[in-house]
Parts: structure tokens; sequence; C-alpha cells
């Protein structure tokens, strides 16, 4: 089972650029929460078939498979559905100061938001643990609006 | 629908991080004589042949163009799989689906990863790249984690969130999947195509740095450059041309909504829930006849990416109840000799030339039935039937196989 690898042959180098590709991409749900956003208030769509309120929203409820356009407007907090600690880069290396990344479930909401977590050590986080948006002072229409949760 | 075989298996030598001696088709060509060898087959005896690599990660298009001389192909009908990290048993699936039907006879299984030639968080951005860039556009903080919607840590970030969720969920404390982590990478230091082989224990693992909390470095795959093909036949072909065979008696896949790259449509799934694994695994085990799963699967190889999935996966295919996988492995009945031997291979936490990887599950669930396993990772008691799965897409896309020691009964 000894196995010698031969001597190394010749590479050459090439590149394929991701960032030239031309996406179509709708994304009316995120225009819809980020107009709403600009207002220090979060929206999404409700499907009328199954309740299922989507944040951001398709355009189709992808349970029932029908078209749905009725705007909620959900709470800007929620509890925590998963999290994870990031203590180290895309690439693997160390960062300074460790990051409480969550999947929170914004009341009144099904679906789970990406946010990060402060004002708790990250030992003390827990799933279902109730945490509140905390806004930046001048929203501008963008993700960014919601700066970081906060323990309720 | 025709019974269908697998009657034998070839490797590549090695598997490891980086092959400089050979380019991809000479890598794969490696384990398609492998597979001949084992099977005193030759080209000749081959009606077609499927063809599975990771889409992108090399950056390569229609490599199974590139491999056709390389993998006998000339002149015969040749398909290329790509399902992400279930490709490499979503390429036996189409061999079984060509054998099954009656269209073929013998069909040769080909799966490849050389992950060294490539980059795979390119390939890996690229599955969500369109959605990203409408979240860049629209404010989101994409490293740096201020905002709504950032996502550090890639790929074990997201499986992070998994991991989080699994143990809130089923009781296990994150020193079970250091448990986990030190008995595969002790099962591959026992497998010669294992890559990483260094026995390992518990404070082995425990001495890596996090990641991404629950996840620690130990407790991550590596990335391999390797391929695996395996040879399947009809039920009329295996009595002619095999001493040994074992059967592929269920075959199964099934996709749920995107757990985690939903990200400007509402994700609306626990990464943990994973339903398609429970219901293709119930699908395969009524098509191979198997009533009582917790007693009639003998082994399981599972695709685990990370050191919990193992766990996780017991409960969700349904090998053990909810939350009873990691009292298991505190028993040792996880173990080689265990009453439900897992990963003895080492799984995919040890050996990861993708593409390959969800082939080497039923790969070696084959050699582990005919007990043609080389190293020292051979199951002791007789194993009936296997269960092997693989797991990948947008973290939501399963795929199942049960492969026994008889065929189907009609």
């Amino acid at each position: 089972m000894a196995f010698e690898m031969g001597p190394e042959t010749r590479q050459v180098q090439g590149t394929w650029d991701v960032t030239t590709y031309k996406y179509k991409i709708d994304g009316g749900g995120m225009k819809l929460l980020c107009d709403a956003m600009k207002e220090k208030k979060i929206r999404g769509i409700r499907c009328n078939e199954c309740g299922t309120v989507y944040v951001p929203a398709p355009t189709f409820c992808r349970k029932c498979h029908v078209d749905i356009d009725e705007v909620v407007e959900v709470e800007d907090s929620g509890e925590v559905g998963t999290f994870a600690v990031e203590m180290a880069d895309m690439r693997g290396n160390p960062i300074e100061k460790e990051r409480i990344s969550a999947q929170i479930k914004l009341d009144g909401a099904d679906t789970w938001l990406g946010g990060t977590i402060e004002g708790v050590d990250w030992h003390d986080v827990k799933i279902g643990m109730k945490v509140k948006a905390i806004w930046v002072d001048n929203p501008e229409g963008r993700l960014s609006d919601i700066d970081h949760f906060e323990p309720l | 629908m025709r019974n269908v075989a697998i009657i034998g298996v070839g490797y590549t030598p090695v598997f490891v991080s980086k092959r400089k001696d050979v380019n991809i088709v000479e890598m794969i060509s490696e384990a398609v004589d492998a597979a001949f060898r084992n099977t005193n087959l030759t080209p000749d005896d081959i009606d077609s042949i499927t063809f599975g690599n990771m889409q992108t990660f090399e950056g390569l298009n229609l490599p199974h163009l590139w491999a056709a001389d390389h993998i006998s192909a000339l002149g015969k009908p040749t398909i290329r799989i790509s399902t992400g990290g279930t490709t490499g048993m979503s390429t036996l699936q189409a061999a079984y689906y060509q054998v099954a039907s009656g269209l073929y006879d013998v069909v040769m299984a080909v799966t490849w990863e050389k992950q060294s030639e490539g980059d795979s968080q390119v390939g890996l951005a690229g599955i969500v790249m369109p959605e990203v860039m409408v979240m860049v556009q629209n404010g989101m903080d994409l490293f740096g984690g201020r905002g709504i919607g950032g996502m550090g840590g890639g790929s074990t970030g997201a499986a992070s969130y998994q991991a989080t969720s699994y143990l809130h969920h089923s009781g296990a404390s994150p020193e079970h999947i250091d448990k986990m982590a030190a008995l595969e990478r002790t099962n591959a230091s026992k497998n010669p195509y294992a890559h990483l082989r260094k026995a390992t224990t518990v404070e082995d693992i425990q001495a890596t740095p996090f990641i991404s909390w629950p996840l620690r470095y130990g407790h991550t795959c590596p990335t391999s450059d390797g391929a695996t093909v395996a040879i399947v036949v009809s039920e009329e072909k295996a009595a002619k041309l095999a001493d040994q065979a074992a059967w592929i008696n269920g075959v199964a896949c099934c996709a749920s909504d995107p757990t985690t790259a939903n990200l400007i449509e509402g994700q609306i799934t626990d990464p943990a829930e994973q339903q398609p694994a429970r219901i293709a695994a119930e699908k395969a085990f009524a098509m191979a006849g198997i009533k009582n799963p917790r007693k009639e699967i003998d082994m399981a190889e599972l695709y685990n990416g990370f050191a919990h999935q193992s766990l996780m996966w017991l409960e969700k295919l349904g090998l053990c109840k909810e939350g009873e996988a990691h009292k298991m492995l505190d028993k040792g009945a996880l173990d080689i000799d265990g009453e439900l031997p897992t990963n003895a291979s080492g799984g995919v936490f040890s050996t990861n030339a993708i593409g390959a990887s969800a082939m080497n599950r039923p790969a070696e669930c084959a050699l582990q039935i005919m007990r043609k396993i080389e190293g020292g990772h051979q199951i002791p008691k007789k194993v009936r039937n296997a269960l092997a799965h693989g797991w990948g897409g947008l973290f939501q896309y399963v795929t199942v196989m049960i492969i026994s020691d008889e065929p189907r009964k009609a």
C-alpha cells in the first residue's frame, strides 16, 4: 500500500471572474423592507392561504405556491432562532473580538434574519432569548439602518 | 424495476491535500484503473458512464468531456451530474437508474475533486452570488457584521448555526462534538484511503481553536484531492461477472427550502431541522423493505463536513430517537465494533474530495458488506444492511442509499 507521489508537474495560473456576470433579480421584497427601514419599521408579506409572513418577502408563498402581496408590519424585536460566535474570519484567521452572529425570528414574522447581538457576554446567549433592534440615528433605507440587536 | 449491484470500487491510491504529480484527468484515471483491476473488467465491458464533481470548484467547464478518453468513454454515453455535496451519490444514483430501468447492464460511476487546483470559497460564493450582490447594494455589511444579513464565517458560519440549534434541541454538549471528532479521526487512521490519518484524542481536538463557536478547527473537514469509481450492474450480469456483490436496495433523494441561502426572500427553515433527511430515509427504507431501521441497519456512513453532523444525522435519518445519538456515542455504540458503527471510514470529516465524498459513503458500505475493506477499519460483525447518506445543496438536499448483502425481493 506504499504509494509514492511522482515529481511535481507544470502548473499554469488562470482566473474566472464571477463579478462579470449580469444577474437578473427582482428584489421587490428587499425594496419593501428597505423603504420601511427608512421609517424604522419592518415590513414583509403574508400568505393569505397559510398565514406565513416572510421578511424579506418573495413574490409567492414557498409553501402554498400562490402569489402573495398582502403587506404587513412586524415588530423590530423577536427571539434568537440560532446563533454562532465568530472567532475567525472567512479565511480562518483569528479576529480581534468575537462576534455573536444570530438568526433572529422577529415577532410577527415566520422568517429568520441575520444580525449581530451586542451588550451581552456570548456565554449567556441562548436560543429563544428575546432581543430588540438597535437602529442608527438617521436611517437611509438600507439594511445597515439596524446597527445590531441587544437583549430585551 | 431491475435489481442493481455494486460489484467493485476503485479509489485513487491516496486522498491528500495536493496531488502535484498528476493533473485532473490523470488523477481520475487512477481510480478508473483501480476499478477495472478490482473487478477484472475491461473498458469494453462498460455500457455507459456517469461522471460527477462540483461545478466551478476547479474553474473548469465540461470536465467529463476532457476526461472522456481517461474514463474509457469514447463512443459511449456519458452524462455529468452536479448536485453540490451530494454529487457523488447522485452520480451513483444516475448509474443505478440506468441499470434499474433496463437501459444498460454495466455502468461506471466516476466521481472526483481536485480541490488543490481550485478555490472552493469562490465556488460556494457562486451559489448565492446574485442574492449577495442585491444585499450588498442594499447596505449589507458582508463580513463586518453591522446591520442585517451579514454572514461571517462562510460555510463554517452556517454550519455553526446548525450545530448550535442541534445542541440546543438534542441536549448534547459541545464536548460530544469533540468526542465524535476524535472517534472518526481515529477510525480514519486505520483507513489507507482517508486523508487525515492520525489517531486523535478528545484532548487533541479540544486543543484546536474555535472558528465559530460551537465549532472548532478540529471539527472541520479537510479539502482533499482524490477520485472514487464504482461499477454497478444488473442482477443477471452480477451472476456472470462477479464473485461478490453489494446490492443497492433503496434509493432516495429530497430537497427542502434553502435553509441558509434565502437571503433576500426570507429563510423559513431551521438549519438543524433537516426534514429532507427523514423523508429520504423513510422512502429508502420502504423501498429496501426495512421495517425497523434501528434494528435492521447494521452500519451508517454519513456525510459530515462538520463533526456534529454525524450525531445529528443519526437522529434525522431515524437510526435513533431525537436526543439519543450522543448517548449512543457515550456508550460506545458508534465504535467500529459497536452496535451501530458510524463512519468507520472516518467520514467526510476526515476525507473530503467533495465530488467523491457522497460516493465514498455507499462505496465504503459496499466494501464493508463484501468484507473487502483494506486497512484496519473492517467492521467485525456481519453487515446485512448499511445506510449511506449524502448532504449538501444549500444545506437542504439529502441523498440516501440502502446497501445490502442480498438483492431486494420482488
